[in-house]
């Protein structure tokens, strides 16, 4: 899979970012001899964009997203800084020094200050991010280790060696800051205020009111430690924000199909039995394969649990990983839910399908298996991951969760070309995943991506083709972020949501492996499914609420077909920008898998 | 207001002769009594006493969000006869206003220092020492004063505080005052800083022998006023860097018949700033002052301007009565500048800050009350308030 960043956009309007960096830059006190505020002048961040490698991708769904990349950054950005600097060593010499004995100079402590202008420029960084998306939280960007590799820092003063050593020595230092502390904040920041309409009102109105400085508020959550980010393990804590998140958005339960959710009961139950049966559930990727976060975070998983139980989301999963397959009931439950975003996982990238594979096998592995090893796809290809976790689906996925983990592939497997709308379309994913979960389908998911043939056994060809367009949606979504928040606050978005997906699949690649993984699924996932089913519809509601979510689902669908032909443009660019042979394949069946979905519909929730 | 400790100390160098104003430092004390006024934060108690004339106490507690306070101790070998209790002592010694400077006098001769009793010179050294610790920041304040001779003084101004650079600094200062001139090294162990001030007085020598004969144009063209020229030069030897300033003042002196005004400029050729200030006695009770600074390489310049206001109570039921019957009446009172109900200082700058302060005494209670406004900043106008209470026994 690949995303697909649009890299202009972000260099037109800088004003916003100057402002940031220039109220991050005064906040701390500052040295004596800097005598005036430090004021951003130019800010732009070239023409040449970073490179990043996936290397994990932790947890995707629709409106969240958490991975880690590897960035590097040999671009052509420069910023220009402006500031006084008193130039009498004398008088910043005396200002740190208490008048008792001082000599109290007469004048010649006397300043002179300097109008002050640096530019930094070549700048040149390498480092592990660890990016973590959420439609209400934010952005959330925290670098692993130092970024910075070199820049060249020209002033004022450059015909002075000395004060040019010296101020490339301090820059340097508080660049090394700026990265690791305060450009987190402001990135998250600036999210909030793109995607948070509450946001926005509350910071014009700050700028009405005090005009000139404003703290933005900062969400405890969206910026977790750094030293959880250090360790691995320490990713689950960020999945642990995320279930902390007090986005209502997050309680995708909701939208959860109760057909499928019978089948992730009887999944579960299997799993506390040990039994290898797993029944067949459309477009779903184990999410204990898939989010290796959560079970790292062992400690982490009681307030998960908590969470899950009330949201059912991808906490789920974590509960799951972190117990052991004797789970109980409750938590089995839990599990159904989480699975779902796991099956999102799966559409969006080919190492989260082979994730989801893994997560068939044991529910003691699945629990490790939440994170998505793009490295290993990239290795072998997209194909090869795929074909690995078909292959191996239950012992398998242990290794490659822990491979996952380790940073150990470097290889840039999904290189971001998404444009900056993916995140909201691996939002929108995570639902159409959520929608269906079948056991074989993680396999049947990487066997898809790596073109390899459908497994026989997907019997519901339309659900899974969804999941995967999902994937491939995150551009539309942005687009539509309006229907997607729909889906997803009520049960019906969600299938509305999952037709979205569909429809919003702009990559012919995946719409090609939904279609084979679909039609294995499909007849796998049907014949083991359908005793939860029934238990399943019971918990989530009556039989009113199936109907009525059953006309939600395909009134929505409508629409989205609608979107869909107008983004079928954009999508149709954008799979051409992806390598993958698949994508011709996409064009042809969007129509006919959106009309499968319509049609299958109906029978999941009846199921 | 001066603190008790800077009064005691004061009063030592007048004991012991030390003319404090005749220094490359003092050049321009008018100017920034009237302009660099501190304003108190928070509030501020000091209890202080002179316990005997050579021993003296003070402790303060201070309220700036946190409680601190401080202890401090002073010795002088020399016994202190300047009134110090706050029911006594006059204003002027604790109010650093316009500095009427006095004719320069004639340092004392070596052998008027001497003391001899049965055939052996029994006479010592005058000096000072002080000591102050903060609480809770443990930092400690140490000062050695000694008059080596009646030119020659050597102070040693210590700090110690874990916050500092090697836990702390020591500065030695050895001054010579000459009358005519004056000179100054110091050396602090902070950063190795080496420092010489020299002030050199145009006119008349005072060491010359007064018996001298009066000329005739002595009598005719009275010497209205003095002119000092200055300049100090500092260099550290740990970080390379120095610092250079001349100076030159003129100030009237008490035989001028107008009212009394000091004119100093100084110059900073390194930095290119130049400074140039004028104060004014307008009156018994009022002094004004304006200082300008230009830098001439950053084009910067800096306008402030100070006044200081002593307010008086009146009698107005008799006193008219009193001007017209007895105008040589001198008004009766108990306690020196009992009609003071209060000294007004108040300074403003080019970009509308302003600082004022408002000390008197009540009853035997010196207080002082002051704020800094800054007008530019609409949403945090008051940038400190405070008030300090004295009381001395």
């Amino acid at each position: 899979m690949a995303f697909n960043f649009n890299w202009s956009p972000l260099i037109a309007d800088t004003s916003r970012a100057r402002d940031m960096l220039t109220t991050a830059l005064n906040k701390g006190p500052k040295p004596p001899i800097i005598v005036d505020d430090i004021i951003v002048t130019e800010l732009n961040l070239g023409s040449a964009p970073p490179e990043l490698e996936i290397l994990e991708i932790g947890d995707l769904a629709e409106d969240r997203f958490r991975g880690i990349f590897k960035m590097s950054y040999t671009g052509d950005a420069f910023l220009t800084l402006k500031t006084k600097v008193q130039a009498n060593p004398l008088n910043t010499y005396l200002s740190a020094k208490p008048s008792f004995a001082s000599p109290q100079p007469l004048a010649a402590a006397s300043g002179l200050t300097i109008p002050l202008q640096i530019t930094l420029s070549d700048i040149r960084l390498s480092g592990f991010v660890i990016l973590v998306f959420s439609k209400q939280k934010g952005i959330t960007l925290v670098f692993r280790n130092d970024p910075l590799e070199s820049l060249k820092v020209s002033s004022t003063f450059d015909s002075i060696p000395f004060v040019r050593d010296y101020l490339q020595k301090e820059i340097e230092g508080q660049l090394r800051v700026l990265f690791m502390e305060d450009l987190p904040a402001i990135i998250h920041r600036l999210s909030l205020r793109l995607w948070s309409s509450e946001y926005q009102e509350m910071e014009t109105e700050q700028r009405l009111d005090n005009s000139v400085d404003t703290v933005a508020p900062i969400d405890p959550l969206a910026s977790p430690p750094q030293d959880a980010v250090d360790a691995f393990g320490n990713p689950l804590d960020s999945s642990q924000i995320d279930a902390l998140s007090l986005d209502p958005t997050s309680e995708i339960h909701a939208s959860f199909s109760q057909k499928n959710i019978l089948r992730l009961a009887a999944l579960s139950e299997s799993q506390r039995t040990l039994s290898l049966f797993t029944p067949g559930i459309r477009d779903v990727v184990f999410r204990a394969w898939a989010n290796h976060d959560r079970p790292e975070s062992g400690t982490s998983t009681p307030g998960l649990t908590h969470s899950s139980l009330s949201r059912i989301q991808s906490t789920f999963a974590s509960v799951k990983s972190n117990t052991s397959s004797v789970a109980s009931g409750s938590t089995g439950n839990e599990t159904h839910a989480s699975r779902p975003s796991l099956v999102s996982q799966y559409s969006s990238s080919a190492g989260l399908s082979l994730g989801a594979g893994r997560g068939r096998g044991g529910p003691m592995r699945k629990r490790k298996k939440r994170v998505v090893n793009l490295r290993k796809d990239r290795d072998g290809a997209e194909s090869s991951g795929i074909s690995t976790g078909t292959n191996t689906p239950l012992p398998s996925t242990n290794v490659s969760e822990t491979a996952s983990v380790i940073p150990e592939d470097k290889e840039h497997e999904g290189e971001l070309t998404t444009p900056p709308k993916s995140p909201v379309k691996a939002g929108l994913r995570f639902e159409s995943r959520h929608g269906s979960l079948d056991v074989g389908e993680p396999s049947r998911l990487p066997e898809a991506e790596g073109l390899l043939p459908a497994a026989p056994l997907l019997a519901d060809p339309p659900k899974l083709p969804k999941s995967k367009q999902r994937a491939r949606i995150p551009s539309t979504v942005i687009e539509e972020p309006e229907k997607e928040k729909r889906a997803s606050s009520a049960r019906p978005p969600l299938s509305s949501r999952r037709m979205h997906s569909t429809q919003q699949v702009t990559s012919p690649l995946l719409r090609s492996l939904s279609f084979d993984r679909i039609s294995t699924l499909s007849s796998s996932s049907k014949n083991p499914l359908s005793p939860p089913y029934s238990e399943s519809t019971s918990s989530s509601g009556g039989i009113l609420e199936q109907a009525w979510m059953l006309k939600m689902a395909q009134e929505i669908a409508r629409k989205v077909q609608e979107e869909k032909e107008r983004e079928a443009s954009r999508d149709r660019e954008e799979s051409t920008h992806h390598p993958q042979p698949q994508s011709s394949k996409a064009p042809v069946r969007s129509g006919g898998i959106w009309a499968e979905d319509e049609i299958d519909a109906p029978p999941a929730y009846r199921a | 207001m001066l603190d008790f400790m800077e009064n005691v100390q004061n009063s030592f160098y007048e004991a012991s002769h030390w003319n404090v104003d005749n220094s490359y430092g003092a050049l321009n004390a008018t100017a920034r009594a009237l302009l660099d006024f501190q304003t108190p934060k928070g509030l501020r108690l000091q209890i202080s006493s002179l316990a005997a004339p050579n021993f003296a106490t003070s402790y303060t507690l201070g309220s700036v969000g946190v409680v601190d306070g401080s202890v401090s101790y002073l010795y002088s070998s020399l016994p202190l006869r300047r009134k110090l209790k706050s029911s006594e002592l006059e204003l002027k010694h604790v109010i650093r206003g316009y500095r009427h400077l006095q004719d320069l006098r004639r340092p004392d001769d070596d052998w008027w220092w001497e003391i001899w009793h049965a055939g052996k010179r029994i006479d010592r050294r005058d000096t000072l020492l002080y000591g102050r610790i903060f609480l809770p920041h443990s930092t400690l304040e140490a000062l050695y004063l000694r008059r080596l001779t009646p030119t020659r003084q050597l102070k040693i101004t210590a700090v110690s505080d874990s916050a500092l650079n090697n836990g702390g600094s020591i500065l030695a200062l050895l001054q010579n005052d000459f009358g005519k001139y004056s000179t100054e090294y110091m050396y602090s162990t902070d950063s190795g800083l080496l420092g010489v001030r020299g002030l050199y007085n145009f006119g008349t020598d005072p060491r010359v022998d007064p018996m001298a004969p009066v000329t005739a144009q002595d009598i005719a063209e009275p010497v209205h006023g003095r002119f000092s020229a200055g300049a100090e030069l500092y260099y550290g030897l740990l970080n390379k860097s120095g610092g250079i300033s001349t100076g030159l003042r003129f100030t009237t002196l008490p035989k001028h018949t107008g009212f009394p005004y000091t004119m100093t400029l100084t110059l900073n050729p390194l930095m290119g700033n130049l400074s140039s200030t004028y104060a004014v006695k307008a009156g018994s009770n009022l002094a004004l002052c304006s200082r300008f600074d230009f830098n001439f390489y950053s084009y910067e310049s800096e306008l402030q301007l100070g006044c200081e206001l002593w307010r008086r109570r009146r009698n107005t039921d008799v006193e008219w009565a009193v001007k017209k019957l007895r105008p040589d009446w001198k008004t009766p009172t108990v306690t020196p500048d009992d009609d003071v109900s209060g000294i007004l200082k108040a300074r403003v700058d080019q970009d509308w800050r302003i600082g004022v302060l408002w000390e008197g005494r009540i009853k035997e209670l010196l207080f002082t009350l002051g704020a800094s406004v800054d007008l530019r900043k609409r949403e945090q106008i008051f940038r400190a308030v405070g008030i300090e209470l004295q009381y001395s026994s």
